[in-house]
């Protein structure tokens, strides 16, 4: 079973342009900064947004065709959506919010109240059967809402930053209900977030989505060790050139050079780790040959590691001790030299 | 909260501000002045007050049940769709709340009368509007249902479309979207707005003594036997004591809405 959602659609100032494949069994994470598309995405996929220009299908049977006109309505979509906000019916019990998508379908109360009961007792919330929605905790309310999905069987399962409105004495238990859940869920997974953290600890495959194009995909460790957007190396916390390599050479767009040692040639991408820029007050002695003089253009004190943000000829960040910084006398708007060894740059091709 | 450049009240608004007090006041402490305590009981359970009452409730109640069927779904419409001419629409059902009574009421019977069209065709299915109980009932509905639709629509728009998406995604359909999830999250609304159109529907006098006569037993209702007993026989106690029934109502309506209409100037 698969998903495919090709979509191209304009949404106040967003254009949503993608192609989005995800199979069945695998949690794929669409990562991306607030503002990318991602949930206008998804609810596209339900139904709830025209898909514009584009197809969309799950396991051969089309929802959204632009091309033939196809449009199935939400309701008729078997598609599972989680809301970042619960969407519980605060005038409905919890039960009764659970066997909601059962009754809807035709299924006797009895039956459907039943149903539900196996599925909060499943997300360990048997006990609030009866209760309001407004008796759970946010945590707990999102279990609710991943029970009343996942007890009408649905094909596809959307989730819509399940943990965002969470608070982090909730977050756990959640996480680990969502863990458990999407694992035992043979359908199509797909789960929105812009929280790197979430993706690694929930997906498989990480699609991610900046501006309403995706730029990247792949497992979570290609994706952040060798990041394509500026975006991505910040979360991972890694230094992003983009250039063009000629022997040993890494021009970056821009001008400047770094000496590298790879066997990749034409344009691609560098990433260097903070740890990797070591700092010196004065030139350094012997032939290091990635020197630049930089600028100190910020000091972010971050627990035993402090982040130097560097300016000049190539924009850098650096992480040093607090002596080290200390020791440099670092301060904002001072001078220092950046030293990158050439095996500390990775290089790969775009 | 008010802060402490306007907690000093100007000396001279206080004198304008005590007599709009006194101005709402004084007549009604006059009104219950008048009231003769004694035999109050009593004339509460006279014939003409026992009449009038029921008569009330019956046209007031059924003027809501008419709002409800027909306003509910205008109120929808209004707040959820993407209706053509809903600005023209809302303005027209608005106009009753300040189109003066009486206009409504002939308005009624030019329309609804024996003679036109309509009053043709119904009245070849016997029924009768004008001077009937129907027609009061109708007349109070003319009157009283824009508070029912402004007061639902208002309601609706508070809350976005989620929910319904939601129930929607769940696999429900329009209908039971509607009934499952729109309505009762609209209940406090439906029930604010229909007891305004109630107290309004029973307190109505110009659009029904226009439209439907003053009969007692069959049109005359509470306001209007109120009317006909202060100026028609000059029987001054029974006037008193049928306005007494009508403001006890309106008080009780204004406590039962307190937090929706009072806790909103808080």
């Amino acid at each position: 079973m698969t998903l495919r959602a090709r979509v191209s659609t304009h949404l106040g100032t967003l254009h949503l342009d993608c192609d989005v494949v995800a199979n069945a069994g695998v949690t794929v994470a669409v990562l991306g900064p607030n503002g990318a598309g991602k949930t206008t995405l998804l609810r596209v996929i339900a139904g709830l947004v025209p898909v514009g220009e584009g197809h969309v299908e799950v396991d051969g049977v089309v929802f959204d065709d632009s091309a033939t006109g196809a449009h199935m309505t939400p309701e008729a979509r078997r598609v599972g959506f989680v809301f970042q906000d619960h969407g519980l019916f605060p005038h409905l019990s919890v039960l009764d919010n659970v066997a909601f998508g059962l009754r809807a379908r035709g299924l006797e109360r009895r039956v459907a109240n039943a149903r539900a009961h196996v599925w909060l007792e499943r997300v360990e919330l048997g006990a609030y059967a009866s209760s309001r929605p407004s008796a759970l905790s946010g945590g707990q309310a999102q279990r609710a809402a991943l029970a009343r999905v996942l007890v009408t069987d649905p094909q596809a399962l959307l989730l819509d930053e399940p943990l965002a409105a969470v608070d982090a004495s909730g977050r756990l238990a959640l996480r680990r209900a969502l863990r458990e859940h999407l694992g035992g869920f043979p359908g199509v997974r797909l789960l929105i977030t812009h929280d790197p953290l979430e993706a690694a600890s929930l997906a498989e495959r990480v699609v991610v989505l900046e501006d309403g194009r995706v730029t990247q995909e792949g497992s979570f460790t290609d994706v952040t060790s060798r990041p394509r957007s500026p975006w991505i190396a910040t979360m991972a916390g890694l230094n992003l050139l983009r250039g063009s390599v000629g022997g040993t050479s890494f021009t970056i767009d821009g001008g400047s050079t770094l000496v590298v040692a790879t066997d990749v040639t034409g344009p691609a991408l560098a990433t260097i780790h903070p740890r990797a820029v070591a700092l010196y007050r004065t030139a350094p002695e012997g032939s290091p040959r990635n020197v630049f003089k930089l600028g100190v253009a910020g000091i972010d004190p971050e627990g035993d590691r402090w982040r130097i943000r560097l300016a000049g000829t190539i924009p850098l960040v650096a992480e040093v001790t607090p002596a080290a910084a200390a020791a440099l006398r670092l301060a904002e708007g001072g001078d220092v030299f950046a030293v990158v060894k050439a095996t500390e740059v990775d290089v790969y091709s775009i | 909260m008010t802060g402490g450049v306007t907690r000093r009240p100007l000396i001279g608004l206080v004198l304008p501000a005590a007599v709009a007090v006194l101005f709402i006041a004084v007549p009604l402490i006059g009104l219950l002045a008048h009231v003769d305590w004694s035999t109050l009981p009593a004339q509460l359970v006279s014939t003409d007050v026992l009449t009038a009452l029921r008569l009330s409730l019956e046209c007031s109640i059924i003027a809501v049940a008419i709002s409800l069927v027909i306003g509910v779904p205008l109120a929808y419409l209004l707040a959820r769709s993407s209706l053509p001419g809903r600005r023209v629409i809302r303005g027209l059902v608005t106009l009753p709340l300040v189109l003066p009574p009486v206009v409504g009421g002939i308005a009624l019977q030019t329309a609804l009368g024996t003679t036109t069209p309509i009053g043709t065709v119904l009245q070849h299915f016997g029924v009768v509007l004008p001077f009937s109980t129907a027609g009061a009932a109708i007349a109070e509905a003319f009157v009283a249902f824009p508070f029912l639709v402004i007061t639902l629509e208002a309601g609706l728009r508070q809350r976005d479309e989620h929910f319904e998406e939601v129930a929607a995604t769940l696999g429900a359909r329009p209908w039971r979207r509607f009934w499952r999830v729109t309505i009762p999250l609209a209940a406090p609304s439906i029930a604010a707005g229909a007891a305004l159109c109630w107290a309004r529907a029973l307190g109505e006098f110009g659009a029904t003594i226009t439209f439907a006569g003053s009969y007692p037993g069959t049109t005359e209702t509470l306001p209007i036997a109120a009317y006909s007993s202060f100026e028609g026989s000059g029987n001054v106690a029974t006037a008193v004591t049928l306005s007494l029934v009508l403001l006890t109502i309106s008080i009780l309506v204004l406590v039962v809405l307190r937090d929706r209409w009072l806790g909103a100037l808080r």
